[in-house]
């Protein structure tokens, strides 16, 4: 494949390479990388940014995200350390990748870090719960607040019995909601 | 060796180091050196200091150039910037501004 632009072998890059055009990288590059063209990264070729083109081939080194808007191939020889996001994405064998991978078409930066997450959260899944439990206790501050008035000695009363039901059915679901919230 | 060639579209910016020939016909800024030839095409632009064995210039050249071999400026070619080499030649039709320093 004939590429209209070629960074040599020896060539060393520091900076952004940018352009509507193909592009062969076969020596190094410092910098992001975006073309709208098919972009080739050679087997010795060294890319430290993130990368971007039309069809990707990385046959050589990338620490950065890869993203093709219509493929993302990484060679047997290829070595990516971050992510690859394209509507097709091969990967041959001996390839080397470390990274989320994604089969999509127009690459959406929020859900890279979703998908990172799930597994983490999956245990702390319980945490937003408290949360919700969290109103009842401003309820029953609350309604001291208003029997502060003193009218009547039983109204308190009336009110510290108030609190505990709120209490009560939100413990089953929420019991290590309660927890937490005294922690907090 | 084919050497390096920034077509037309692509823009670099930053420091281009090569020891390899580069062929810009696209958008060149920062710095440029090689110890091979760098020849800047019709469409070619370049915004930045050069260093080279040789510089051919016809497309536009803004920036010092210091070649230890020669610099040429190509009918049509357009350079703004001090040029340090022993051989420069301006061909008719191209334009030139800036200090010349052959006694390298």
């Amino acid at each position: 494949m004939a590429y209209a632009s070629v960074i040599a072998g020896s060539a060393v890059i520091r900076g952004n390479v940018r352009g509507d055009t193909s592009l062969e990288i076969l020596g190094r590059v410092e910098g992001d990388v975006g073309v709208t063209g098919d972009l080739s990264i050679g087997p010795d070729a060294v890319v430290v940014g993130t990368v971007s083109g039309a069809r990707v081939l990385v046959g050589g080194s990338v620490e950065g995200d890869v993203t093709g808007t219509e493929a993302v191939i990484v060679a047997d020889t290829g070595r990516v350390i971050g992510d690859l996001v394209a509507p097709r994405i091969g990967m041959s064998e001996g390839a080397h990748v470390r990274g989320a991978v994604r089969t999509e078409g127009a690459p959406s930066v929020r859900s890279v870090p979703r998908a990172i997450s799930e597994p983490r959260s999956a245990a702390p899944v319980e945490r937003p719960r408290p949360v919700v439990a969290a109103p009842p206790p401003p309820l029953a501050v609350a309604v001291p607040a208003g029997t502060v008035s003193k009218p009547a000695a039983a109204a308190p009363a009336g009110a510290k019995k108030a609190p505990p039901p709120p209490v009560i059915p939100a413990p089953r679901p929420g019991v290590r909601a309660r927890k937490k919230l005294a922690r907090r | 060796m084919a050497g390096s060639v920034v077509g037309a579209g692509l823009i670099i910016e930053g420091e281009f180091t090569s020891d390899e020939p580069v062929v810009v016909e696209g958008t060149v800024r920062g710095t440029l050196s090689t110890s091979e030839s760098v020849s800047i095409g019709g469409d070619g632009v370049v915004e930045a200091d050069l260093q080279a064995l040789s510089v051919s210039v016809a497309g536009q050249l803004t920036g010092n150039v210091s070649a230890s071999s020669r610099v040429d400026i190509q009918a049509g070619g357009r350079l703004i910037g001090d040029v340090k080499s022993s051989r420069f030649t301006i061909a008719d039709g191209a334009s030139f501004r800036g200090n010349v320093d052959m006694d390298v």
